[in-house]
């Protein structure tokens, strides 16, 4: 116990010097409380509502909603929002919410937690509810595969057990099995058919069966293996939604969700994008079972919009110029943005920020990645150009070309300051840099500099662009659209 | 025609395998794909194919493919005896091996070759890359490049059977810079996903070997992009 208090009190020591510096969110504070005191996470109190959110795809835009959503119904939460998904990050968020006498002090924690480290971290954290939202496809390096990541995320239930809920994905095939033999209480949520009309992605998520190796078959397929299906050989098939959306309108921005009493509610979306119509479903589904009404979540979600860090977007002489978030080695979550925007039917330009931070210690292991994620579906007309930057701009360049994507559409350059040069500044409605998660900054910059050179070349003046401060929170109402005058 | 068998795609295309079979169809129109599922019986056991894949698996997969190709180890045998082409990527190279230790839990493989194979779940995923000599029985060589991605490690006597001499990295376990097993036409790795992009110069010399032109798709592409790799990676881990 005096270890655990020392740990307490040099940790918040620490935190409180970082505030004084403005650097909360360095996580050093939970790495030490760790270091310290390797159980601080059993022993540190807990608030009386825990909430963990994990699974591949959807986490941070999911758990960023629930946080708004708890904090604007009047509960003081606090939350791991700085992308610290991992042990020192849970130390820190949990030692944010306690006292020096370890009192808590917060009415809720909100964690979002990497699938990796659930096994390890959960039993002695012991949330009233763990939410997966799914498992897909992921980063090799750092995540195998799925079958894995469900060993991973199962670990936690087993030794839960009863002590926590599970709320998954009913339309997700592999994440569904999850806490089926530990004793946990399970809520599903699920989806009626949306008319996404996905495309075949090459490399499929789920295989076989998982129960009896037979070949599943799908009603209806939302995107990737998410979607309403069975196995003609076995039993297994979508199980029954506590929350259920049954209408679901992507361009009119709202998701009808029936509840097992057979009221119907009706709520806004924050995009026109499937998954995060999933996101808004499974916010609300934690939202609901932890007692905020109907209309407060529905009055609270008119408020909300992408978080920065995944969309921002500049408008300037008539084009739009976003940046969006991909998760390179995603396999799941690029090939996902790869299908948007072929759908997303403006005539745009399509720029590839995607070499991972971690790569710079780790050269040319994109490579699998790159022929995991469904480049074909770049083939579609009214992308006009493919510009890529960057070490891997060759491997890009070949990919691009198997995938059946004309030469002239593709332009691939080692140096990233190039980018520019090829963007066209008129004859498109839009432009997207497409960057890898971990350069948020990154992609902003190369954004910005595309806008700076069209404002050049129109004779306007380019210091008068204003950024992002992509780190800003969605919540405090701060628009994710710029428009330059 | 060539016959290429690909074995198993539902279950063995997990970091894109299955490009390696694409590659080769598209580079040559004298290829005829057979795709088996695993409730198939193989096209080897049935008739005679010119090659043979079989890619990375998941940790319950390979365990059932094992058992799905046990009644024909002595097929694969001989097919291995008289040259036919094999290219084994990623864990699968394991099924090939005496057996899989997995803690306490021991899972006998087929045996062909004299190496056990274990498994550490428990530990940080193994990554690396590696670069290599591959030197055929005719002294051909060529340059290798490899993603490794790994729970486990391969343990034997490999001196005689290696596929590939490590310049960078490490081979079939931390300890040796022997990498692979190469006997007559078997080509065993743990290099996952699109070996023959990762290597065009195979992917010609196993062209040859089937007896086809040898000329890729976007060979130029190609072979910049893999010399390119190959400055980077000896330029950042040499």
């Amino acid at each position: 116990m005096i270890r655990f208090y020392i740990a307490l009190w040099a940790s918040k020591l620490l935190y409180a010097i970082n505030k004084m510096r403005g650097d909360e969110r360095d996580d050093r504070p939970g790495l030490l409380a760790f270091k310290i005191c390797p159980d601080f996470l059993a022993r540190v109190a807990k608030p009386k509502l825990v909430i963990t959110v994990t699974g591949t795809n959807g986490k941070t835009t999911t758990s960023t909603l629930l946080y708004n959503q708890l904090t604007d119904a009047g509960y003081k939460v606090s939350f791991n929002d700085w992308g610290a998904n991992l042990h020192a990050g849970y130390c820190l968020n949990l030692l944010r919410g306690v006292t020096i006498f370890n009192k808590p002090r917060m009415d809720a924690s909100l964690l979002e937690a990497d699938e990796n480290t659930l096994g390890h971290t959960m039993g002695m954290i012991e949330p009233n509810y763990i939410l997966v939202t799914n498992i897909c496809k992921d980063s090799l390096r750092r995540n195998g595969h799925p079958e894995y990541i469900f060993d991973r995320i199962e670990k936690a239930f087993e030794k839960l057990g009863s002590k926590t809920t599970a709320i998954l994905n009913a339309n997700d095939p592999i994440s569904r099995l999850l806490a089926e033999n530990t004793g946990t209480p399970r809520i599903f949520f699920g989806m009626n058919d949306a008319h996404t009309n996905p495309f075949e992605n090459r490399v499929n998520d789920l295989g076989v069966c998982p129960v009896c190796g037979g070949d599943v078959k799908y009603n209806y397929r939302h995107y990737r293996h998410i979607g309403d299906y069975y196995c003609p050989d076995c039993d297994f098939k979508t199980p029954e939604s506590k929350y259920y959306a049954t209408d679901v309108d992507l361009e009119g921005r709202s998701i009808a969700i029936k509840e097992q009493d057979g009221s119907v509610n009706t709520y806004p979306l924050i995009s026109e994008t499937i998954y995060n119509a999933f996101n808004v479903l499974s916010m609300v589904t934690v939202a609901r079972e932890v007692g905020i009404a109907p209309k407060t979540i529905s009055k609270f979600l008119e408020t909300q919009i992408v978080t920065k860090i995944r969309e921002t977007c500049i408008k300037y002489n008539g084009i739009e110029y976003h940046t969006y978030g991909t998760k390179s080695q995603n396999v799941s979550a690029a090939s996902t943005v790869f299908e948007y925007m072929a759908k997303e039917p403006s005539v745009k330009e399509v720029v590839f920020c995607l070499d991972e931070v971690q790569d710079r210690n780790h050269p040319s292991e994109t490579l699998t990645w790159i022929y995991e994620t469904d480049y074909e579906f770049l083939k579609s007309p009214n992308i006009k150009k493919i510009i890529c930057a960057g070490h891997m701009y060759l491997n890009h360049k070949l990919r691009l070309l198997l995938a059946g994507i004309p030469e002239d559409k593709i332009f691939c350059v080692e140096e990233d300051e190039r980018v520019p040069e090829f963007v066209d500044t008129e004859g498109i409605d839009k432009v997207y840099v497409l960057f890898e998660i971990d350069y948020v900054v990154k992609g902003g910059m190369w954004r910005d500099n595309i806008v700076k050179r069209a404002m050049e070349l129109n004779g306007d003046d380019p210091s008068k662009l204003d950024s992002f401060d992509y780190f800003d929170n969605a919540s405090n109402g701060s628009s994710n659209v710029k428009e330059v005058r | 025609m060539k016959r290429v068998e690909f074995l198993f795609p539902e279950l063995c295309n997990i970091y894109a395998e299955s490009y390696n079979i694409e590659y080769l169809s598209r580079c040559s129109d004298e290829l005829e794909i057979i795709n088996t599922r695993h409730n198939e019986v193989p096209a080897f056991v049935k008739g005679e194919v010119d090659m043979i894949y079989l890619g990375c698996l998941t940790e319950r997969k390979q365990e059932k493919v094992i058992e799905i190709l046990r009644p024909y180890t002595d097929r694969i045998k001989e097919l291995i005896e008289k040259g036919t082409i094999f290219l084994i990527t990623g864990n699968s190279v394991e099924i090939f091996g005496k057996s899989i230790k997995d803690g306490d839990h021991v899972i006998p493989a087929l045996g062909i070759f004299d190496f056990t194979a274990t498994r550490y779940m428990d530990v940080e995923r193994h990554n690396s890359q590696y670069v290599g000599t591959f030197t055929d029985s005719e002294g051909e060589q060529i340059l290798m490049l490899g993603h490794r991605s790994q729970f486990s490690f391969a343990y034997g006597d490999f001196d005689s059977t290696k596929f590939i001499d490590i310049e960078i990295g490490i081979g079939m376990n931390p300890d040796t810079k022997a990498e692979g097993i190469y006997v007559n036409n078997f080509f065993g790795t743990y290099s996952l996903g699109p070996y023959f992009i990762m290597n065009p110069l195979f992917a010609k010399y196993i062209l040859r070997k089937l007896g086809v032109d040898d000329t890729l798709i976007f060979e130029k592409e190609a072979i910049e992009a893999y010399e390119y790799r190959r400055d980077e990676l000896r330029r950042n881990l040499g």
